[in-house]
């Protein structure tokens, strides 16, 4: 079953791969080998994961085998035995597989669709992922044959009868290992937490390998290193359910030190991607509010091109059939007197064409009245309260400011840190530019347009964008005269970049969360009768119903949730890193989504153990 | 007053086969008695000793365990009826593998929940009547068949329990082990007047206990109560088991003793 599913995921990813509308669409290149990226992961993770399901089957049919070897089947008829059913099951899971993921490869289809904004992505026949998929799937399975058939191959007929020793793995841990893993372990958390607060981003190099190898030793030395030190106190030990349950997990800890470190590493590979996705998600909502203009044009006073450029532009706009609103400004640069820094001055009445165009209040101000232009969210409450009495130098004109303006008016871009607007009266008496030598800009015209429809815009000003581009490389040290941003065209970049990640990130993210789920299933699966027979031996001393529930429970209830909760641990101190990151780049909090995507996996997995473990009963009582 | 009576008891098995396993079967066992249960495989002697301990229900008849009929408790009262009032000896020890073996044999009392003295106390007295001090903190695996199965009955014993039934516990065990294992089960017969059902095929074994019930076919066949020597219990025992294998009466003839 689970093989069948790897191949249609496999499946369906390779047909949208293929998909020639893909190949031409605008991501060109960069999807292209993302996508191939995400398909080699996909493989090998594919691979190690059948490896595991197909050992587990063997295993759990060691038995019947060694009474095969016994009756006298020789050793080459097995491996020939093995090889047959393993590639039974293979063609068997890759043709269900390939059906399955075709008829579902149409509605995979449309919601690509959807999250790309394409427009259309018809359902086509081609060779080329049939022969892939076949391809792939067909290697892996005989290799994993092979593979197979050479473990089985080391067994004695003895041990197989007897079924696999449960026993012979009590192997002992050592203390300074286990202080080693908690030690690596709560580095990784200070290191994240460093590299959020600090920019030593070089840091970040060291915190996969310290997670990884505190992961690891956590489980193989701690683990049973803290559950020794809880059975050595007897008063707190000998109760209820803990002799037996202690003592079992012990052993499973031991037992199973490798599944529980791939599974965490995995469980957190997963989370992570989930968490990136629920990041670019939450950029690309606040985009919109971040960038409230669809089109921005700055040039200088003497800038050639100004006139030509901007009536493209709106001609262009008319074209397209987009209404838009126009706003010219003349900005003035000067220095205030009480920073000693320069400020950029806008004047009233330009601002209030703007302003009206979003439909905001308007601006009524006197003379020696200015406001403080807001340059990103959090400015809002800082400047909220400030009051300012400064000179603007240059032409000794005093003004107070004493408020903010309450809404984000220019994107990030292109407002700067300091900047305020004045009456037109003040205004009109900027006659004296800055005084300070190396400004390059003393002052410039701004256009900015304001598009409703401003997400339809991005083929708008596509030459004028060349051509900036082409300034900037040609005259490397001299600045363009003018700066043209088209908003629509950024975000439209932003989307795609984000669907792709979505993709990608969906689909490992949901192979690595199946994966690391089936790997605890296997093995439950295989331990399945040995439990069985101690819990009628339990019965029969005497166990109710509840008690029975309850010993299940703590059996399973750390299987699951400890190398998840250890997964979540690590996610979490990586998105604090990363919300620490991103508060200085793009100053956008990322902990609702975050949230909201951890809520969803305690969810997912929640409803998982629920539905194991009454399974798990059920198969226990019969 | 007989601290368990069988009577009338029957158990078909219905299914693709239908296998009447116990027919009619009465007997009753005195407090403080050592018993046997003998006869040939397949008679039914495993299925009876289910139907006593509660894991199986009759088809028709009753048992009567002090006084009461276990069968009519529900589920919840049973398993506390098996936890204090039962206990098990299996022939594969069945102790549990990751637990030590004062863990293992400690174990009923945790599940019950007694105080950590309680525990502790009786746990010293058994062990050393059984003579494991030096396994304590051993896992089962580290110890050899005849310790094992001490262990076992170690554990069917803390609980102090009114019934012990035992199946087939020296199957596993060499001859000195089970010598070990026969005299210790009679010493905690006399010592705390215990009864004890031992279900076997081994006759050396039947021959250390009271009374011998012969079952052939899942019919009462026959049963024998001591003699003073135990070697001449013994020879007579093989006499009646020579019986059990012939299909007619008198098909072979029953050895005379000088």
């Amino acid at each position: 079953m689970a093989s069948f599913f790897s191949v249609a995921v496999f499946f369906i990813y390779s047909m949208l791969m293929f998909h020639p509308d893909i190949e031409r669409g605008i991501l060109g290149e960069v999807s292209l080998i993302g996508m191939v990226g995400a398909e080699i992961v996909l493989v090998l993770f594919t691979l190690f994961f059948l490896y595991y399901s197909m050992s587990a089957f063997l295993e759990a049919r060691s038995h019947e085998f060694a009474i095969l070897l016994h009756l006298g089947m020789e050793k080459r008829q097995m491996n020939k035995l093995v090889f047959l059913e393993t590639m039974i099951i293979g063609a068997g899971s890759i043709i269900v597989g390939i059906v399955f993921g075709f008829s579902f490869s149409k509605f995979f289809f449309m919601i690509v669709r959807e999250i790309l904004h394409l427009d259309e992505l018809p359902l086509y026949v081609s060779w080329q992922p049939f022969l892939l998929t076949i391809g792939v799937f067909t290697s892996a399975f005989v290799v994993i044959s092979f593979i197979s058939v050479y473990f089985t191959r080391e067994r004695k007929l003895r041990d197989l009868i007897k079924g696999s020793d449960y026993l012979n793995s009590l192997t002992t841990y050592s203390k300074i290992r286990a202080v080693y893993g908690i030690t690596l372990i709560l580095t990784t958390y200070i290191l994240a937490f460093v590299v959020g607060h600090t920019s030593l981003i070089g840091l970040t190099l060291l915190i996969p390998f310290s997670a990884t190898f505190g992961t690891y030793y956590f489980f193989s030395d701690s683990v049973p290193c803290f559950l020794d030190l809880a059975r050595g106190k007897r008063k707190f030990h000998w109760q209820r359910y803990r002799l037996l349950s202690l003592a079992e997990q012990t052993h499973i800890m031991m037992d199973n030190v490798k599944m529980f470190f791939v599974v965490t590493m995995v469980s957190t590979l997963a989370f992570l991607s989930v968490g990136v996705l629920a990041t670019m998600s939450s950029y690309t909502t606040q985009y919109d509010r971040l960038n409230p203009l669809g089109l921005v044009y700055k040039g200088d006073i003497d800038n050639p091109y100004e006139r030509e450029h901007i009536n493209s532009l709106r001609l262009q706009l008319e074209e397209k059939g987009l209404s838009y609103q126009l706003s010219r400004f003349v900005v003035v640069k000067q220095t205030s007197s009480f920073t000693q820094n320069e400020v950029e001055v806008f004047r009233e009445s330009d601002m209030n064409v703007l302003l009206s165009s979003y439909s905001y209040p308007l601006l009524n101000m006197d003379s020696g009245e200015a406001v403080f232009i807001p340059y990103s969210e959090d400015s809002l409450k800082k400047l909220k309260d400030r009051v300012v009495h400064t000179v603007l130098e240059e032409n000794s004109i005093p003004i107070t400011i004493d408020s903010v303006y309450p809404k984000i008016v220019f994107p990030g871009s292109i407002v700067s840190v300091n900047s305020i607007v004045i009456s037109d009266e003040d205004f009109a008496n900027l006659i004296n530019p800055i005084s300070e030598k190396n400004i390059i800009q003393p002052s410039y015209h701004l256009f900015t347009f304001v598009i409703p429809q401003w997400m339809e815009t991005k083929e708008i000003g596509k030459d004028i964008d060349y051509l900036e581009s082409n300034l900037y490389f040609l005259k490397k040290d001299k600045f363009s005269p003018f700066y043209f941003e088209n908003a629509g065209l950024n975000y439209s970049y932003i989307l795609a970049t984000y669907s792709l990640f979505t993709l990608v990130g969906v689909l490992v993210a949901t192979v690595f969360l199946l994966a690391a789920g089936s790997f605890i299933y296997f093995k439950l699966h295989t331990s399945l009768e040995r439990e069985k027979r101690k819990f009628d031996v339990l019965k029969r001393m005497g166990l109710t119903d509840i008690e029975l529930k309850k010993l299940v429970n703590r059996h399973l209830f750390p299987q699951f949730f400890l190398p998840w909760g250890v997964a979540m641990m690590h996610s979490a101190f990586a998105f604090l890193m990363v919300q620490g990151i991103l508060k200085d780049i793009a100053n956008i909090s990322i902990v609702k989504e975050v949230f909201f995507a951890f809520g969803f996996f305690v969810l997912i997995q929640v409803v998982y153990f629920y539905l194991i473990r009454w399974r798990y009963i059920s198969h226990i009582r019969s | 007053m007989p601290i368990l009576q069988i009577k009338d008891v029957t158990k078909v098995y219905e299914g693709k086969v239908t296998h009447r396993a116990l027919n009619q079967l009465s007997f009753e066992v005195e407090e403080g008695e050592f018993l046997a249960v003998m006869g040939p495989s397949g008679s039914g002697k495993t299925t009876l000793l289910n139907i006593i301990s509660t894991i199986d229900e009759p088809t028709s008849g009753e048992i009567i365990l002090d006084g009461m009929n276990p069968h009519k408790l529900n589920a919840t009262e049973l398993a506390y009826f098996r936890r204090r009032q039962l206990g098990f000896v299996f022939q594969d020890f069945n102790l549990l593998h990751m637990l030590t073996v004062e863990e293992n044999i400690v174990l009923p009392l945790t599940l019950d929940q007694q105080p950590l003295e309680v525990m502790e106390e009786r746990l010293a007295s058994i062990v050393e009547k059984l003579d494991l001090t030096p396994f304590l903190h051993k896992r089962p695996n580290e110890i050899s068949g005849g310790q094992a199965q001490r262990t076992a009955i170690g554990r069917a014993l803390i609980h102090n329990p009114s019934l012990i039934l035992a199946d087939e516990p020296t199957g596993n065990l060499d001859s000195n082990s089970s010598r070990d294992v026969l005299e210790l089960l009679t010493k905690v017969n006399k010592d705390k007047h215990t009864t004890i059902v031992m279900v076997t095929h081994d006759p050396i074994a039947a021959s250390y206990c009271d009374r011998v019930l012969f079952i052939k076919d899942g019919e009462f066949f026959n049963e024998i109560y001591r003699d003073d020597r135990r070697q001449m219990f013994f020879q007579r025992i093989l006499n009646v088991l020579s019986l059990l294998g012939g299909g007619q009466v008198g098909d072979l003839s029953t050895i005379r003793l000088p």
